[in-house]
């Protein structure tokens, strides 16, 4: 059988050097294909090839077993092959039924009948997405949500997710899993690129790794297990360091001094009535869905969002009470907290490494205390800090937006440690990262808590949280309502409480 | 000027003082039914104040004095009976006992000073002995928990918001005394975890503090409960937490009015304040009426009543406790020992001395 798409020898360099070399990619009709591999093994350059993003240096594409070559992604979509991208493309100040008819609207447009036929595709998709809402408004699921009704409406042959899952929660991945399954159904065939490496295991029909910029292998998920792809795509097993707790670590660390200590917390509906108590020295897991309040309550703490004015409750670091109106002062107390949003918020993506670093010390010093900053002190701390958590750059003047979204997470994670931490607060630590720099950022976290420093890690990835974690904090509806020890949490326990 | 708009503003907006709010019982503190599944050693009525001097394990009920006998059938036998009910009671390796009695007073039993009765320190009544221990065999420590009220009338002394305790050092040969700390409230237990040094228990301000140059420095603050005595074990120290706190009795104390005229027209055993045993009354305030979530059961309305014990390690951070939650029936936990490779604990609200054996892979503490 033809196969709907079909790359040959494709190779792709910038400036010489290859990011593509001779991959050979077919994906057939009706397939689930993921597609998984380390970040930087080439998955998003191919895929750009193919929906016109950018041009392949040599090689040849084929649909329906006819030669093409897309200029920009609107010809691709012409010819039914579209992408969601990582970064969702939408327009931020548009409504989601605006957003989903951009580029098809007629000349005299209704608004009220666009808004009830979004309403109604939305509905057959089983989105609950307000086609009213300005898609800023929207959290990272719906956006996604979004992305992806456009992308079915446009009725594509050939859909591409890139990384569709990273900010999805375990309920909006199942109803994002059985869209997939539908849209096979209905004759559309998927690519699919990956971090977790379970989902490419559990949903795809076959898999194809890559590793620097080349195919290393292409066969059917069934013959593959989850020691075997990551041998594939790092030529190494990382099994045991990544999810196996005993052959890490052993027993969970014993609390140290109460550092946080959280008491009837509130704001408005989304954290309510919330307690809990941090340590020193510990990994404190916090599993919640989306809506739960865990990111609220740590923005509460270290200052980003304000509790209610009125009963908000009370917050003590090392015994004393505390409530910051903005995050310098939190900062200067010992409080950072890493982002899940490192795009928007982690670091200045046209900014050197260096200069990022800088920028994480002036909101811990005193104000006029770096009025005046040596360069050459600036790339010592740079080259310090780079070689501590192993960024990989070419050097320390490298832009952030140049380097991949592990090395990324790792310039963020230094930006919040030169601020010296007394409690550090990890907010999807490894979300969009690939499973090598997974280790090393666990392996780091594991560091920290050993140092004695109070270490709370908000994850929505299940197996993270109970083999990071010493304990492990469960939210739902805006509060702490479970904790349980690593050795009685299952995934099935955790899940239970945090929906039920 | 500037505190007291501070206050007023903090009542208006509920934050600071006025926030209600209680430590939630997480971490060291994590519920479980270790109290619930603990042996049950012995059945009697109201135990209190358990001790060891290394060969024998003596408590009081009431007025008696007893000696545990551990066997394969554990009994108690009565030692002494007082006129008045036993307060606190502190055991010497040298056999010596010293007690302390709810209506005043401290007596010696056994030792150098057998039969030596102490009722007043620098002119002052010995008031409501809520602790006592031997710093060597002719020197006390002594908790008077409050110069007003009687060592039974705790709710009271609670609610009237008092902090006229005070902690002696006495020297029982010439009955001389020295104050170590005053205005406290209510100081519960007592511990010498090294020479010189002394921990103090103060129950209505939830904390362990340390006594230094008449000041106390917080050791451990923010107890989830109202702590009681402490002794020491393998790795550390046990603490007893007689009642828990709640939001419900923390609003009670800070509504004046309110609590007034509750103490002066409601039958004591229906205050609104915290309790050492069950509810066994149905007009007692806000105990019916629960849900069943994850398997436990959690009541509507906070519990009165509460049985819990903490592990500290050496530094006195918590690590460890064991618990008889609102379902249960071990509550008010007075006191607790180390001995015969396990915890003897006096549940005062459950009318039972408990055993509680530590899981192996739960460390050395306690």
């Amino acid at each position: 059988m033809t196969p709907l798409i079909e790359m040959r020898n494709v190779t792709k360099a910038y400036r010489g050097v290859p990011a593509l070399s001779n991959v050979t990619f077919d994906l057939r009709l009706n397939e689930i294909h993921g597609l998984v591999g380390e970040n930087g093994a080439g998955k998003s350059t191919l895929t750009k090839i193919m929906v016109g993003v950018t041009e392949a240096t040599s090689g040849n594409m084929l649909l329906d077993g006819k030669p093409v070559s897309f200029k920009t992604p609107a010809e691709a979509l012409r010819h039914g092959v579209t992408m969601v991208f990582q970064e969702t493309s939408l327009v931020p100040s548009m409504t989601v039924a605006q957003n989903l008819y951009l580029g098809d609207e007629k000349l005299f447009n209704r608004l009220r009948g666009i808004y009830i036929a979004a309403q109604t595709f939305l509905n057959s998709m089983n989105f609950s997405v307000d086609p009213w809402a300005t898609v800023s408004t929207l959290g990272a699921a719906k956006k996604q949500m979004v992305e992806i009704a456009r992308a079915v409406r446009q009725n594509a042959r050939v859909i591409i997710f890139d990384e569709p899952t990273a900010s999805l929660t375990p309920e909006e991945k199942y109803y994002f899993f059985s869209l997939m399954k539908n849209l096979k159904k209905r004759g559309v065939s998927i690519v699919f690129i990956s971090h977790a490496l379970e989902e490419a295991l559990q949903h795809a029909d076959r898999i194809s790794i890559l590793r620097d910029g080349e195919l290393v292998v292409t066969d059917n998920a069934s013959n593959f297990d989850r020691d075997k792809i990551i041998r594939a795509m790092v030529g190494r097993t990382l099994s045991n360091e990544l999810y196996n707790r005993k052959a890490t670590e052993g027993a969970p660390r014993r609390a140290g001094a109460k550092v946080l200590s959280v008491k009837n917390l509130s704001m408005g509906k989304i954290v309510r009535n919330n307690s809990f108590t941090i340590y020193a020295g510990q990994i404190t897991g916090v599993f919640g869905l989306i809506g739960s309040g865990r990111t609220e309550t740590a923005k509460i703490i270290s200052g980003i969002v304000k509790r209610d004015f009125f009963y908000g409750g009370e917050v003590r670091l090392f015994g004393k009470p505390v409530r910051y109106r903005v995050p310098r002062p939190s900062v200067r107390d010992g409080i950072v907290y890493v982002t899940e949003d490192r795009k928007l918020e982690g670091f200045f993506e046209t900014m050197s490494i260096a200069e990022n670093l800088q920028v994480g010390t002036l909101a811990a010093d005193s104000i006029g205390a770096n009025m005046v900053v040596r360069m050459s002190q600036v790339q010592e701390l740079a080259t310090r800090w780079t070689k501590a958590l192993n960024v990989r750059a070419i050097n320390s003047n490298a832009r952030v937006i140049e380097l991949s979204g592990g090395n990324q997470q790792k310039v963020v994670i230094a930006k919040s440690l030169v601020q010296k931490p007394k409690l550090i607060i990890f907010d999807e630590p490894t979300r969009g990262v690939d499973v090598g720099a997974i280790a090393e950022i666990h392996q780091f976290i594991n560091r920290l808590a050993d140092e004695g420093i109070a270490v709370v890690v908000i994850s929505s990835y299940l197996p993270e949280v109970i083999n990071l974690s010493d304990r492990i904090l469960v939210y739902r509806a805006g509060r702490v309502v479970e904790e349980f020890s690593p050795a009685e949490a299952t995934e099935e326990r955790i899940m239970y409480a945090a929906v039920h | 000027m500037i505190g007291a708009l501070s206050r007023a503003f903090d009542r208006f907006r509920g934050s600071g003082d006025a926030a209600v709010t209680i430590p939630s019982m997480d971490g060291a503190f994590r519920p479980n039914h270790k109290l619930d599944t603990a042996s049950a050693v012995l059945e009697i009525a109201a135990p209190d104040n358990i001790g060891y001097d290394g060969r024998r394990i003596l408590f009081t009920s009431d007025s008696a004095l007893f000696e545990l006998k551990l066997s394969t059938d554990p009994a108690a036998e009565r030692i002494a009976e007082y006129e008045h009910p036993l307060a606190s009671l502190d055991v010497h390796p040298g056999g010596a006992i010293a007690l302390g009695l709810a209506s005043g007073g401290i007596t010696l039993r056994g030792g150098d000073h057998d039969g030596r009765r102490l009722d007043t320190v620098e002119g002052r009544p010995i008031l409501c002995p809520t602790a006592v221990r031997f710093i060597d065999a002719g020197t006390l420590l002594v908790c008077l928990g409050s110069q007003r009220n009687d060592p039974t009338q705790w709710t009271r002394d609670l609610l009237d918001g008092n902090s006229s305790g005070s902690v002696w050092r006495l020297d029982i040969k010439s009955g001389k005394g020295t104050c170590l700390a005053d205005r406290l409230a209510w100081p519960n237990g007592v511990i010498v975890p090294a020479q010189g040094r002394v921990v103090i228990a103060e129950a209505w301000r939830h904390q362990l503090i340390e006594l230094a140059g008449g000041r106390g420095r917080p050791l451990l603050s923010d107890i989830p409960g109202y702590p009681a005595r402490i002794a020491p074990a393998t790795n550390g120290y046990l603490l007893a937490i007689f009642a828990p706190r709640s939001q419900l009795v923390e609003f009670v104390l800070r509504e004046p009015r309110f609590r007034q005229r509750m103490m002066r027209e409601v039958d004591p055993r229906f205050w609104v304040a915290p309790s050492l045993h069950h509810a066994l009354d149905y007009r007692e305030p806000l105990q019916s009426g629960a849900i069943k979530q994850l398997g436990e059961l959690k009541p509507w309305a906070p519990s009165r009543s509460y049985g819990l014990i903490a592990g500290l390690d050496y530094g006195f951070d918590p690590i460890i406790s064991f618990h008889s939650r609102a379902d249960g029936k071990r509550h008010g936990i007075t006191s607790c020992i180390e001995a015969d490779g396990r915890i003897l604990a006096t549940s005062k609200g459950g009318n039972l001395i408990l055993g509680v054996e530590p899981a192996r892979e739960e460390g050395p503490v306690p």
